[in-house]
Protein backbone atom coordinates (compact mmCIF):
# COMPACT_ATOMS: atom_id res chain seq x y z
CA UNK A 1 0.00 0.00 0.00
CA UNK A 2 2.78 2.42 1.03
CA UNK A 3 4.84 1.28 -1.97
CA UNK A 4 1.89 1.99 -4.30
CA UNK A 5 1.45 5.46 -2.81
CA UNK A 6 5.18 6.16 -3.29
CA UNK A 7 5.08 4.99 -6.93
CA UNK A 8 2.02 7.12 -7.61
CA UNK A 9 3.68 10.21 -6.03
CA UNK A 10 6.87 9.59 -8.03
CA UNK A 11 4.85 9.30 -11.26
CA UNK A 12 2.97 12.52 -10.46
CA UNK A 13 6.27 14.35 -9.80
CA UNK A 14 7.67 13.07 -13.10
CA UNK A 15 4.61 14.19 -15.04
CA UNK A 16 4.76 17.59 -13.33
CA UNK A 17 8.44 17.92 -14.39
CA UNK A 18 7.54 16.95 -17.98
CA UNK A 19 4.87 19.68 -18.07
CA UNK A 20 7.34 22.22 -16.64
CA UNK A 21 9.90 21.33 -19.36
CA UNK A 22 7.28 21.67 -22.11
CA UNK A 23 6.14 25.06 -20.79
CA UNK A 24 9.69 26.36 -20.23
CA UNK A 25 10.63 25.52 -23.84
CA UNK A 26 7.37 26.55 -25.52
CA UNK A 27 6.79 29.94 -23.88
CA UNK A 28 10.07 31.62 -24.97
CA UNK A 29 9.49 30.32 -28.51
CA UNK A 30 6.00 31.90 -28.59
CA UNK A 31 6.85 35.13 -26.74
CA UNK A 32 10.27 36.29 -27.95
CA UNK A 33 12.53 37.59 -25.15
CA UNK A 34 15.71 38.35 -27.13
CA UNK A 35 18.40 37.88 -24.50
CA UNK A 36 21.76 39.50 -25.43
CA UNK A 37 24.44 37.15 -26.70
CA UNK A 38 28.24 37.50 -26.60
CA UNK A 39 30.21 36.04 -29.52
CA UNK A 40 32.88 33.57 -28.41
CA UNK A 41 36.42 33.50 -29.85
CA UNK A 42 36.00 30.11 -31.57
CA UNK A 43 32.88 31.22 -33.49
CA UNK A 44 34.53 34.55 -34.34
CA UNK A 45 37.54 32.57 -35.65
CA UNK A 46 35.34 30.51 -37.98
CA UNK A 47 33.49 33.61 -39.18
CA UNK A 48 36.71 35.56 -39.81
CA UNK A 49 38.23 32.67 -41.74
CA UNK A 50 35.27 32.41 -44.13
CA UNK A 51 34.83 36.17 -44.34
CA UNK A 52 38.44 36.65 -45.46
CA UNK A 53 38.23 34.11 -48.29
CA UNK A 54 38.46 35.72 -51.73
CA UNK A 55 35.33 35.70 -53.90
CA UNK A 56 35.08 32.49 -55.96
CA UNK A 57 36.95 30.31 -53.46
CA UNK A 58 35.52 26.82 -53.13
CA UNK A 59 34.28 25.42 -49.84
CA UNK A 60 32.96 21.93 -49.12
CA UNK A 61 29.97 21.40 -46.82
CA UNK A 62 29.90 17.89 -45.39
CA UNK A 63 26.54 16.92 -43.86
CA UNK A 64 27.70 14.31 -41.38
CA UNK A 65 24.58 13.88 -39.27
CA UNK A 66 21.31 12.02 -39.11
CA UNK A 67 17.82 13.48 -38.77
CA UNK A 68 17.55 13.10 -34.98
CA UNK A 69 19.64 16.22 -34.42
CA UNK A 70 18.06 18.39 -37.13
CA UNK A 71 16.82 21.12 -34.72
CA UNK A 72 20.46 21.79 -33.82
CA UNK A 73 22.05 21.04 -37.21
CA UNK A 74 19.76 23.02 -39.51
CA UNK A 75 20.38 26.45 -37.88
CA UNK A 76 24.14 25.78 -38.00
CA UNK A 77 24.07 24.80 -41.67
CA UNK A 78 21.74 27.65 -42.64
CA UNK A 79 23.85 30.36 -40.98
CA UNK A 80 27.08 29.08 -42.55
CA UNK A 81 25.50 28.60 -46.00
CA UNK A 82 24.06 32.14 -45.90
CA UNK A 83 27.51 33.52 -45.13
CA UNK A 84 29.14 31.53 -47.96
CA UNK A 85 26.50 32.50 -50.54
CA UNK A 86 26.65 36.13 -49.38
CA UNK A 87 30.42 36.06 -49.96
CA UNK A 88 29.92 34.57 -53.48
CA UNK A 89 31.93 31.46 -52.70
CA UNK A 90 31.61 28.24 -54.71
CA UNK A 91 29.68 25.94 -52.40
CA UNK A 92 30.06 22.18 -52.84
CA UNK A 93 28.29 19.61 -50.71
CA UNK A 94 28.41 15.96 -49.70
CA UNK A 95 27.22 13.64 -46.95
CA UNK A 96 29.20 10.99 -45.12
CA UNK A 97 26.06 9.71 -43.38
CA UNK A 98 23.23 8.52 -45.64
CA UNK A 99 20.55 10.69 -44.03
CA UNK A 100 22.65 13.81 -44.47
CA UNK A 101 22.30 13.59 -48.26
CA UNK A 102 18.62 14.54 -48.49
CA UNK A 103 19.06 17.15 -45.74
CA UNK A 104 22.08 18.68 -47.45
CA UNK A 105 20.53 18.82 -50.91
CA UNK A 106 17.41 20.50 -49.52
CA UNK A 107 19.47 23.05 -47.56
CA UNK A 108 21.61 23.88 -50.57
CA UNK A 109 18.63 24.50 -52.87
CA UNK A 110 16.61 26.43 -50.25
CA UNK A 111 19.39 28.79 -49.14
CA UNK A 112 20.78 28.98 -52.70
CA UNK A 113 17.39 30.24 -53.91
CA UNK A 114 17.42 32.96 -51.22
CA UNK A 115 20.56 34.37 -52.86
CA UNK A 116 19.48 33.65 -56.47
CA UNK A 117 22.30 31.15 -56.91
CA UNK A 118 22.19 28.63 -59.75
CA UNK A 119 22.66 24.90 -59.19
CA UNK A 120 25.75 23.66 -60.97
CA UNK A 121 27.09 27.18 -61.55
CA UNK A 122 27.34 28.59 -58.01
CA UNK A 123 26.79 25.47 -55.95
CA UNK A 124 26.60 21.71 -56.34
CA UNK A 125 25.61 18.77 -54.18
CA UNK A 126 27.54 15.55 -54.79
CA UNK A 127 25.54 13.20 -52.54
CA UNK A 128 26.45 10.42 -50.13
CA UNK A 129 29.50 8.18 -49.97
CA UNK A 130 29.96 5.34 -47.49
CA UNK A 131 33.16 4.59 -45.54
CA UNK A 132 34.29 7.89 -44.06
CA UNK A 133 38.05 7.30 -44.06
CA UNK A 134 38.28 6.19 -47.66
CA UNK A 135 35.92 8.93 -48.90
CA UNK A 136 37.97 11.66 -47.19
CA UNK A 137 41.31 10.21 -48.35
CA UNK A 138 39.99 9.63 -51.87
CA UNK A 139 38.95 13.26 -52.32
CA UNK A 140 42.49 14.27 -51.37
CA UNK A 141 43.67 12.55 -54.56
CA UNK A 142 40.76 13.13 -56.93
CA UNK A 143 37.24 14.30 -56.07
CA UNK A 144 35.83 13.09 -59.39
CA UNK A 145 36.98 9.54 -58.62
CA UNK A 146 34.99 9.51 -55.36
CA UNK A 147 32.01 11.39 -56.84
CA UNK A 148 31.81 10.74 -60.61
CA UNK A 149 28.25 12.17 -60.60
CA UNK A 150 26.24 14.65 -58.54
CA UNK A 151 23.27 13.79 -56.27
CA UNK A 152 20.90 13.70 -59.25
CA UNK A 153 23.21 11.40 -61.23
CA UNK A 154 24.65 13.90 -63.75
CA UNK A 155 28.32 13.80 -64.74
CA UNK A 156 30.35 15.98 -62.35
CA UNK A 157 32.44 17.49 -65.18
CA UNK A 158 29.30 18.83 -66.87
CA UNK A 159 28.91 21.47 -64.13
CA UNK A 160 30.77 24.80 -64.54
CA UNK A 161 31.25 25.08 -60.75
CA UNK A 162 33.60 22.06 -60.90
CA UNK A 163 36.03 23.70 -63.32
CA UNK A 164 39.57 23.86 -61.88
CA UNK A 165 38.60 21.75 -58.89
CA UNK A 166 40.44 18.44 -58.64
CA UNK A 167 41.25 17.79 -54.98
CA UNK A 168 41.78 19.53 -51.62
CA UNK A 169 44.45 21.81 -53.13
CA UNK A 170 41.60 23.64 -54.84
CA UNK A 171 39.41 23.78 -51.72
CA UNK A 172 39.65 26.68 -49.25
CA UNK A 173 37.89 24.91 -46.37
CA UNK A 174 35.80 21.92 -45.38
CA UNK A 175 32.84 22.79 -43.16
CA UNK A 176 31.64 19.64 -41.44
CA UNK A 177 28.13 19.87 -39.99
CA UNK A 178 28.18 16.88 -37.66
CA UNK A 179 26.43 15.32 -34.69
CA UNK A 180 29.13 12.75 -34.01
CA UNK A 181 32.92 12.64 -34.12
CA UNK A 182 33.15 12.86 -37.92
CA UNK A 183 35.09 16.18 -37.68
CA UNK A 184 37.86 14.18 -35.97
CA UNK A 185 38.11 12.01 -39.11
CA UNK A 186 38.24 15.16 -41.24
CA UNK A 187 41.12 16.43 -39.07
CA UNK A 188 42.95 13.08 -39.11
CA UNK A 189 42.66 12.34 -42.83
CA UNK A 190 41.80 15.65 -44.50
CA UNK A 191 43.77 18.18 -42.46
CA UNK A 192 46.75 16.10 -41.25
CA UNK A 193 47.29 14.26 -44.55
CA UNK A 194 46.34 16.89 -47.15
CA UNK A 195 46.40 20.16 -45.17
CA UNK A 196 42.83 21.22 -45.96
CA UNK A 197 41.33 23.68 -43.45
CA UNK A 198 38.51 22.20 -41.38
CA UNK A 199 35.69 24.12 -39.68
CA UNK A 200 33.51 21.90 -37.49
CA UNK A 201 29.89 22.89 -36.82
CA UNK A 202 28.80 20.36 -34.23
CA UNK A 203 26.17 19.64 -31.59
CA UNK A 204 26.89 21.15 -28.18
CA UNK A 205 27.71 17.79 -26.61
CA UNK A 206 30.43 17.15 -29.21
CA UNK A 207 32.24 20.47 -28.57
CA UNK A 208 34.63 19.02 -25.98
CA UNK A 209 35.82 16.47 -28.56
CA UNK A 210 36.89 19.27 -30.89
CA UNK A 211 38.50 21.65 -28.36
CA UNK A 212 41.96 19.94 -28.45
CA UNK A 213 42.11 20.43 -32.25
CA UNK A 214 41.07 24.06 -31.85
CA UNK A 215 43.91 24.74 -29.44
CA UNK A 216 46.43 22.95 -31.67
CA UNK A 217 45.31 25.07 -34.65
CA UNK A 218 44.14 22.04 -36.66
CA UNK A 219 40.67 23.51 -37.04
CA UNK A 220 40.07 27.09 -38.16
CA UNK A 221 37.22 27.67 -35.70
CA UNK A 222 34.39 25.92 -33.95
CA UNK A 223 30.66 26.51 -34.04
CA UNK A 224 29.00 24.36 -31.40
CA UNK A 225 25.32 23.81 -30.76
CA UNK A 226 22.39 26.14 -30.96
CA UNK A 227 24.43 28.80 -29.16
CA UNK A 228 27.17 28.65 -31.79
CA UNK A 229 24.55 28.97 -34.52
CA UNK A 230 22.96 31.95 -32.72
CA UNK A 231 26.37 33.65 -32.44
CA UNK A 232 26.98 33.06 -36.15
CA UNK A 233 23.55 34.46 -37.01
CA UNK A 234 24.48 37.54 -34.99
CA UNK A 235 27.77 37.91 -36.89
CA UNK A 236 26.16 37.67 -40.33
CA UNK A 237 23.33 39.94 -39.17
CA UNK A 238 20.52 37.53 -40.04
CA UNK A 239 18.73 36.33 -36.91
CA UNK A 240 17.10 32.95 -37.49
CA UNK A 241 15.97 29.77 -35.76
CA UNK A 242 18.99 29.60 -33.44
CA UNK A 243 18.53 33.13 -32.05
CA UNK A 244 14.90 32.28 -31.21
CA UNK A 245 15.93 28.94 -29.73
CA UNK A 246 18.47 30.50 -27.34
CA UNK A 247 15.72 31.97 -25.14
CA UNK A 248 14.11 28.52 -24.87
CA UNK A 249 17.48 26.95 -24.09
CA UNK A 250 18.12 29.55 -21.37
CA UNK A 251 14.80 28.89 -19.66
CA UNK A 252 15.25 25.10 -19.94
CA UNK A 253 18.72 25.34 -18.34
CA UNK A 254 17.36 27.51 -15.53
CA UNK A 255 14.57 24.98 -14.95
CA UNK A 256 17.02 22.06 -14.78
CA UNK A 257 19.24 23.97 -12.33
CA UNK A 258 16.12 24.71 -10.27
CA UNK A 259 15.20 21.02 -10.28
CA UNK A 260 18.73 20.05 -9.19
CA UNK A 261 18.53 22.54 -6.30
CA UNK A 262 15.06 21.26 -5.33
CA UNK A 263 16.29 17.66 -5.43
CA UNK A 264 19.23 18.51 -3.18
CA UNK A 265 17.07 20.42 -0.68
CA UNK A 266 14.95 17.26 -0.38
CA UNK A 267 18.12 15.21 0.15
CA UNK A 268 19.35 17.54 2.94
CA UNK A 269 15.94 17.49 4.65
CA UNK A 270 15.83 13.68 4.49
CA UNK A 271 19.32 13.46 6.02
CA UNK A 272 18.35 15.82 8.87
CA UNK A 273 15.16 13.88 9.52
CA UNK A 274 17.10 10.60 9.69
CA UNK A 275 19.66 12.10 12.11
CA UNK A 276 16.96 13.47 14.39
CA UNK B 1 49.37 1.79 -47.75
CA UNK B 2 52.18 2.57 -45.31
CA UNK B 3 54.81 2.58 -48.08
CA UNK B 4 52.59 4.69 -50.32
CA UNK B 5 52.41 7.35 -47.64
CA UNK B 6 56.18 7.90 -47.87
CA UNK B 7 56.63 7.24 -51.62
CA UNK B 8 54.59 9.68 -53.68
CA UNK B 9 55.43 7.92 -56.98
CA UNK B 10 52.83 7.72 -59.77
CA UNK B 11 52.68 3.92 -59.52
CA UNK B 12 52.13 3.93 -55.76
CA UNK B 13 49.49 6.68 -56.10
CA UNK B 14 47.61 4.65 -58.73
CA UNK B 15 47.72 1.60 -56.47
CA UNK B 16 46.58 3.73 -53.53
CA UNK B 17 43.59 5.09 -55.50
CA UNK B 18 42.68 1.56 -56.57
CA UNK B 19 42.73 0.33 -52.97
CA UNK B 20 40.51 3.25 -51.94
CA UNK B 21 38.04 2.36 -54.72
CA UNK B 22 37.95 -1.28 -53.63
CA UNK B 23 37.40 -0.44 -49.96
CA UNK B 24 34.38 1.69 -50.95
CA UNK B 25 32.97 -1.07 -53.15
CA UNK B 26 33.38 -3.68 -50.38
CA UNK B 27 31.81 -1.29 -47.85
CA UNK B 28 28.83 -0.65 -50.15
CA UNK B 29 28.27 -4.41 -50.49
CA UNK B 30 28.51 -4.82 -46.72
CA UNK B 31 25.64 -2.31 -46.42
CA UNK B 32 23.68 -4.49 -48.84
CA UNK B 33 24.38 -7.57 -46.73
CA UNK B 34 23.25 -5.66 -43.61
CA UNK B 35 19.99 -4.61 -45.29
CA UNK B 36 19.37 -8.18 -46.53
CA UNK B 37 19.91 -9.60 -43.03
CA UNK B 38 17.50 -7.03 -41.57
CA UNK B 39 14.83 -7.95 -44.14
CA UNK B 40 15.37 -11.69 -43.54
CA UNK B 41 15.09 -11.30 -39.77
CA UNK B 42 11.87 -9.29 -39.93
CA UNK B 43 10.39 -11.40 -42.73
CA UNK B 44 10.73 -14.47 -40.49
CA UNK B 45 8.88 -12.68 -37.67
CA UNK B 46 6.25 -11.25 -40.02
CA UNK B 47 5.46 -14.70 -41.43
CA UNK B 48 4.77 -16.16 -37.98
CA UNK B 49 1.18 -15.18 -37.02
CA UNK B 50 1.82 -16.06 -33.36
CA UNK B 51 4.91 -13.82 -33.05
CA UNK B 52 4.47 -11.09 -30.44
CA UNK B 53 6.56 -8.56 -32.41
CA UNK B 54 4.83 -9.26 -35.74
CA UNK B 55 3.25 -5.76 -36.09
CA UNK B 56 6.65 -4.09 -35.59
CA UNK B 57 8.28 -6.31 -38.20
CA UNK B 58 5.49 -5.52 -40.65
CA UNK B 59 6.05 -1.79 -40.07
CA UNK B 60 9.82 -2.19 -40.64
CA UNK B 61 9.27 -4.17 -43.85
CA UNK B 62 6.68 -1.71 -45.17
CA UNK B 63 9.03 1.18 -44.38
CA UNK B 64 11.92 -0.46 -46.20
CA UNK B 65 9.67 -1.35 -49.15
CA UNK B 66 8.16 2.12 -49.52
CA UNK B 67 11.52 3.93 -49.30
CA UNK B 68 13.12 1.43 -51.69
CA UNK B 69 10.40 1.82 -54.31
CA UNK B 70 10.23 5.64 -54.05
CA UNK B 71 14.03 5.87 -54.01
CA UNK B 72 14.55 3.62 -57.01
CA UNK B 73 11.68 4.76 -59.20
CA UNK B 74 11.70 8.53 -58.60
CA UNK B 75 14.52 11.04 -58.89
CA UNK B 76 16.15 12.39 -55.73
CA UNK B 77 15.70 16.11 -56.28
CA UNK B 78 13.10 18.45 -54.77
CA UNK B 79 9.38 17.66 -55.07
CA UNK B 80 9.81 13.88 -55.18
CA UNK B 81 7.88 11.31 -53.10
CA UNK B 82 11.16 10.09 -51.60
CA UNK B 83 12.07 13.54 -50.28
CA UNK B 84 8.49 14.17 -49.09
CA UNK B 85 8.46 10.98 -46.99
CA UNK B 86 11.96 11.72 -45.71
CA UNK B 87 11.12 15.29 -44.67
CA UNK B 88 7.61 14.69 -43.35
CA UNK B 89 7.82 11.25 -41.79
CA UNK B 90 11.36 10.13 -41.03
CA UNK B 91 12.90 13.47 -39.99
CA UNK B 92 10.09 14.51 -37.57
CA UNK B 93 9.95 11.02 -36.04
CA UNK B 94 13.69 10.88 -35.37
CA UNK B 95 13.79 14.48 -34.12
CA UNK B 96 10.88 13.69 -31.78
CA UNK B 97 12.68 10.66 -30.37
CA UNK B 98 15.78 12.76 -29.74
CA UNK B 99 13.76 15.64 -28.24
CA UNK B 100 12.20 13.30 -25.67
CA UNK B 101 15.65 13.22 -24.07
CA UNK B 102 15.15 16.72 -22.64
CA UNK B 103 12.16 15.51 -20.58
CA UNK B 104 14.05 12.54 -19.20
CA UNK B 105 17.19 14.63 -18.55
CA UNK B 106 15.13 17.10 -16.50
CA UNK B 107 13.46 14.30 -14.55
CA UNK B 108 16.78 12.51 -13.97
CA UNK B 109 18.42 15.78 -12.87
CA UNK B 110 15.77 16.18 -10.17
CA UNK B 111 15.88 12.58 -8.94
CA UNK B 112 19.52 11.62 -9.43
CA UNK B 113 21.77 14.70 -9.38
CA UNK B 114 22.33 14.70 -5.62
CA UNK B 115 25.36 15.97 -3.66
CA UNK B 116 25.90 12.66 -1.84
CA UNK B 117 29.74 12.93 -1.63
CA UNK B 118 32.67 15.23 -2.53
CA UNK B 119 32.97 13.94 -6.13
CA UNK B 120 29.24 14.45 -6.67
CA UNK B 121 29.52 18.03 -5.35
CA UNK B 122 32.30 18.78 -7.90
CA UNK B 123 30.27 17.21 -10.70
CA UNK B 124 27.22 19.19 -9.67
CA UNK B 125 29.15 22.47 -9.51
CA UNK B 126 30.71 21.85 -12.94
CA UNK B 127 27.31 21.01 -14.47
CA UNK B 128 25.65 24.14 -13.05
CA UNK B 129 28.58 26.33 -14.15
CA UNK B 130 28.56 25.02 -17.75
CA UNK B 131 24.76 25.10 -18.01
CA UNK B 132 24.67 28.74 -16.90
CA UNK B 133 27.83 29.73 -18.75
CA UNK B 134 26.63 28.47 -22.12
CA UNK B 135 23.35 30.41 -22.23
CA UNK B 136 22.72 34.19 -22.44
CA UNK B 137 20.97 34.29 -19.07
CA UNK B 138 24.24 33.23 -17.38
CA UNK B 139 26.04 36.19 -18.95
CA UNK B 140 23.30 38.49 -17.72
CA UNK B 141 23.78 37.32 -14.12
CA UNK B 142 27.59 37.68 -14.12
CA UNK B 143 30.45 37.39 -16.63
CA UNK B 144 32.08 34.86 -14.27
CA UNK B 145 29.68 32.18 -15.52
CA UNK B 146 30.79 32.19 -19.21
CA UNK B 147 34.43 32.74 -18.20
CA UNK B 148 34.26 29.88 -15.70
CA UNK B 149 32.57 27.58 -18.21
CA UNK B 150 35.22 28.41 -20.83
CA UNK B 151 38.00 27.69 -18.33
CA UNK B 152 36.41 24.39 -17.38
CA UNK B 153 36.15 23.33 -21.03
CA UNK B 154 39.56 24.63 -22.08
CA UNK B 155 41.67 23.45 -19.14
CA UNK B 156 40.52 20.45 -17.03
CA UNK B 157 38.18 18.96 -19.65
CA UNK B 158 40.74 19.43 -22.42
CA UNK B 159 43.52 17.87 -20.28
CA UNK B 160 41.36 14.78 -19.75
CA UNK B 161 40.44 14.65 -23.43
CA UNK B 162 44.09 14.94 -24.51
CA UNK B 163 45.00 12.13 -22.11
CA UNK B 164 42.31 9.93 -23.66
CA UNK B 165 43.48 10.76 -27.22
CA UNK B 166 47.12 10.04 -26.39
CA UNK B 167 46.10 6.77 -24.73
CA UNK B 168 44.04 5.75 -27.77
CA UNK B 169 46.91 6.62 -30.13
CA UNK B 170 49.46 4.62 -28.13
CA UNK B 171 47.05 1.69 -27.90
CA UNK B 172 46.43 1.80 -31.66
CA UNK B 173 50.18 1.89 -32.41
CA UNK B 174 50.83 -1.00 -30.01
CA UNK B 175 48.00 -3.12 -31.48
CA UNK B 176 49.07 -2.31 -35.07
CA UNK B 177 52.67 -3.33 -34.31
CA UNK B 178 51.46 -6.58 -32.73
CA UNK B 179 49.42 -7.36 -35.86
CA UNK B 180 52.23 -6.39 -38.28
CA UNK B 181 54.85 -8.40 -36.35
CA UNK B 182 52.53 -11.42 -36.13
CA UNK B 183 52.28 -11.38 -32.33
CA UNK B 184 48.54 -10.71 -32.46
CA UNK B 185 46.78 -13.46 -34.46
CA UNK B 186 43.31 -13.60 -32.95
CA UNK B 187 41.86 -11.95 -36.07
CA UNK B 188 43.00 -15.06 -38.00
CA UNK B 189 41.24 -17.33 -35.55
CA UNK B 190 44.42 -18.15 -33.58
CA UNK B 191 45.11 -17.65 -29.87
Amino acid sequence: MIADQRNSASLQTRHFIFILVAVSVALPLIFKIGLPLKVTAEVQGAYDFIDELPEGSAVIFSFDHDTGTLPEMIPLAEALLRHCFKKNLKVLGLALLAEGAAVGDDNFRRIGNEYNKIYGVDYLFWGYRPQVTVAILGMGENIERVFPADYTGKDLRSFPVMQNIRNYHDIAAVITVADGDMPVSWVHYGQARYGVKVIPAVTAVMATTIYPFLQSGQVAGLIAGLRGAAEYEKLIGIPGKASRGMDAQSSAHILIIGLIIAGNIILIRERRRKRS
Amino acid sequence: MLVQFFVPHRASTTLYEMVLDWVQIIYAFSLLVGAAMLVRHHAKTALRPSAKDRPYSLIVLSGIGIMLVTGLFSSRGPGTAFLWIFQNVQAPMQATMFSLLSFFVASAAYRGFRARNTQAIFLLAAAVLVMLGRVPVGEMITSYFPDGADWLLNVPSMAARRGIYIGIALGTIATSLRVILGIERTYLGGK
